[in-house]
């Protein structure tokens, strides 16, 4: 058997590269609705708002992946470059830095810097997505901990695009909320291309080069079921019109569809009564919030509901239309 | 006690005008008469929600063949069943499925044979593929969830990435991927319809790859034969679903009627609930008391229920014993032969046509 010839042998540099973008071009979450929705101006304020908070979330765990990753290296050129993006993201004093920027950026859609900082507006799905990237770093190697980051290859041109969005659509942002991506533009081809130059020459055999597109894979589903729950948090749930609500003998009732039947317990009948069509997932944890003060975990159970009851085709999210 | 049914099959026509050669109704389909009338059908539809059913599959044979569905489908929304429609497209039609909607249809499973209009039009023995997708975008534009059936073998399996994205664009909510299993008429064309390992491997690959991104749930269903453990066939007999057949007979799945010597009994003369709760039939195999060595012992069998007992019959003659297809069966061999012999260009028969 030779080699380097059939199914098993690896791609070419340009032929792994070209499938790595593919990857992006497929399903990198400038498709997702959620942003589709954002870069069109039809989001409103609020579902601005609650994305900013929640993405927040997110660029908080990108400095812990990155040092996670500068672990993985033995190697001091790879590290002296890799560190760059943690001193991008935190800054080099107080004041400074990505981080820094997006809270900024925060208080530019109206937020309190405040909450931001305490995640209070952070929905348990988004929450997962961000904790899953910073574990699958934890669980992978280096090669496939770099390729995971190689979102950066599109996020150079969602950047622009969001600009142009936000100057267009979202006027009443105030002044300077943009310099976050404003300075991605910049950063974000220059560790990519760092990023992906590391991959197409470590990724030597086809095995390797298969992980790495797994990783890529498996980031941008990450980031796209970060937006599916900031999506269901900012659009209003309403029962399926399809969907069969009947009552058992033992007082639960059961949420019956095509493909499938969910029992839903006291609590799920509750916040299913209030997804009337006038709240969004956000307000249903609210008004169980209100309704339970000092019970902890009451907005993560609205959340967590709305996210089974969506998946299994109950209930349909309706976007909330901008003012 | 009878463990509660949650699902009926009501199979309210075993008249199709689609000639499928891998049918799972009896070769002798014809002679099972359409004998339950208007009143029965709705009767069956209120004793089953009174059972404890949630959900009926409306389905055949053909159930728009019925001249009475809508009236059916009415009861069943009457009696708090969800009702969903299993199709194959014809001959109902656009206005007759907006009727349906209107009195309580709440969605629709369609069947496709393949996504090339000749090749699906060559397999289901009738011109009906324009029809299909006419039907989709009409289930679709009245808001009804649409589910997209394929039946996979040798014959469309290399193009399963044709079939999902034909889904996707018909804005199905899921397609099953349902490799054949060999009951009915797909027994009678086994040889035609096995593929090769590499064939199932390939668009194994493909789904898995199609699997993971957004949307469209797409569900493959295991082939027979190819594993090594059986399927949980029918969630275990007479456990979870229940099944009318267009004579009235009630039935623990699609193909018990080939069992010999097993009674059950009909709609036309018992309540459903005795039907179901004390058939003979239906208690031959429930639970685990009936079961043989090596299942007996296997802590797997409250999993897979010891797999089909009509597939157990069909390849041992004996339908008491561990279905073949379980690797731990005695009769496993049965299977490696069947699947590891060549094929090749063994012809399809069709289902015969429907009698008028
Ligand atoms: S498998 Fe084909 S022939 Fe049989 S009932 Fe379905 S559509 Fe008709
Ligand atoms: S021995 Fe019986 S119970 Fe065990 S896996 Fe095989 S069929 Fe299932």
């Amino acid at each position: 058997m030779s080699p380097a010839s059939g199914v098993n042998a690896p791609l070419s540099p340009d032929a792994l590269s070209a499938a790595l973008r593919a990857i992006g071009e497929e399903r990198y979450h400038h498709r997702h609705p959620f942003n589709e929705r954002m870069h069109e101006g039809l989001l409103s304020r609020r579902a601005l708002q609650t994305w900013v908070a929640n993405r927040y979330y997110y660029q908080t765990r990108i400095p812990i992946k990155d040092g996670m990753i500068l672990t993985k290296s033995p190697d001091a050129s790879f590290r002296r470059e890799w560190v760059q993006r943690i001193h991008d993201h935190d800054g080099q004093r107080e004041g400074e830095g990505g981080l820094e920027l997006w809270l900024r950026l925060a208080e530019a859609v109206g937020l309190e810097r405040s909450e931001v900082e305490a995640f209070e507006l952070v929905v348990p799905g988004a929450r997962r997505a961000c904790d899953e990237y910073v574990a699958f770093v934890g669980g992978h190697d280096l090669l496939e901990s770099v390729a995971a980051s190689l979102t950066e290859l599109f996020a150079g041109f969602i950047m622009h695009t969001r600009i142009a969005a936000f100057e267009k659509h979202y006027a009443w942002v105030k002044p300077g909320g943009l310099d976050y991506f404003q300075s991605r533009t910049v950063q974000a081809p220059k560790d990519s291309k760092y990023g992906l130059e590391y991959v197409l020459e470590h990724a030597r055999s086809r095995e390797d080069q298969q992980r790495c597109l797994a990783a890529l894979r498996k980031k941008c589903d990450i980031l796209w079921s970060f937006l599916d729950a900031v999506d269901r948090a900012t659009a209003r749930p309403v029962l399926a019109s399809h969907a069969l609500v009947r009552d058992e003998p033992d007082g639960s009732r059961v949420v019956v569809l095509s493909e499938r039947a969910v029992r839903i317990g006291g609590s799920g009948n509750e916040i299913l009564e209030l997804c009337d069509g006038t709240r969004t997932g956000m307000d249903v944890a609210g008004a169980r919030v209100a309704a339970h003060p000092g019970e902890g975990s009451v907005a993560d159970e609205v959340h967590d509901f709305l996210e089974e009851m969506g998946k299994a085709g109950a209930l349909r999210f309706e976007p909330e239309a901008p003012e | 006690m009878a463990p509660r049914p949650y699902n009926l099959i009501a199979e309210l026509s075993y008249r199709c005008p689609l000639r499928c050669p891998y049918c799972s109704n009896p070769l002798d389909w014809a002679e099972t008469r359409d004998s339950l009338d208007t009143d029965a059908w709705c009767r069956v539809m209120r004793e089953a929600s009174a059972l404890g059913v949630l959900h009926v599959g409306l389905t055949g044979g053909e159930p728009s063949v019925r001249s009475d569905l809508e009236d059916i489908v009415a009861a069943a929304a009457g009696a708090q069943l969800f009702t969903h429609l299993v199709t194959a497209g014809l001959p109902l039609d656009e206005d007759r499925l907006e009727a349906l909607a209107r009195v309580g249809l709440r969605s629709v499973q369609l069947s496709i044979q393949d996504a090339l209009p000749e090749a699906s039009d060559h397999i289901a023995g009738t011109t009906s593929f324009e029809r299909k997708l006419a039907i989709a975008r009409k289930t679709r534009a009245l808001g009804l969830p649409l589910v997209v059936n394929v039946v996979l073998h040798r014959h469309n399996l290399g193009r399963v990435r044709e079939l999902i994205a034909l889904a996707r664009e018909l804005d199905a909510e899921r397609i099953e991927l349902a490799n054949t299993q060999y009951h009915g008429w797909a027994l009678l064309n086994r040889d035609a319809l096995l593929p090769s390992r590499e064939q199932l491997a390939a668009a194994s690959a493909i789904v898995q790859e199609e699997q993971s991104r957004p949307g469209l749930e797409i569900l493959w269903v295991l082939p027979d034969y190819f594993g090594d453990r059986p399927k949980p066939c029918m969630g275990g007999w007479g456990n979870k679903n229940i099944v009318v057949a267009p004579d009235g007979l009630v039935l623990p799945c699609q193909a018990a009627r080939s069992l010999p010597g097993l009674e059950f009994y009909d709609v036309s003369s018992h309540g459903l609930e005795a039907c179901w709760a004390d058939a003979p039939g239906m208690n031959a195999y429930r639970g685990e008391d009936w079961m043989p060595e090596p299942c007996r012992s296997c802590d797997r069998r409250g999993q897979d229920f010891g797999g089909c007992r009509c597939q157990a019959f069909a390849l041992t003659g004996d339908a008491t014993r561990t279905d073949p297809a379980c690797a731990l069966s005695p009769d496993h061999d049965v299977i490696a032969k069947l699947r590891d012999g060549d094929h090749s260009g063994v012809p399809l028969r069709h289902r015969s046509a429907t009698r008028n």
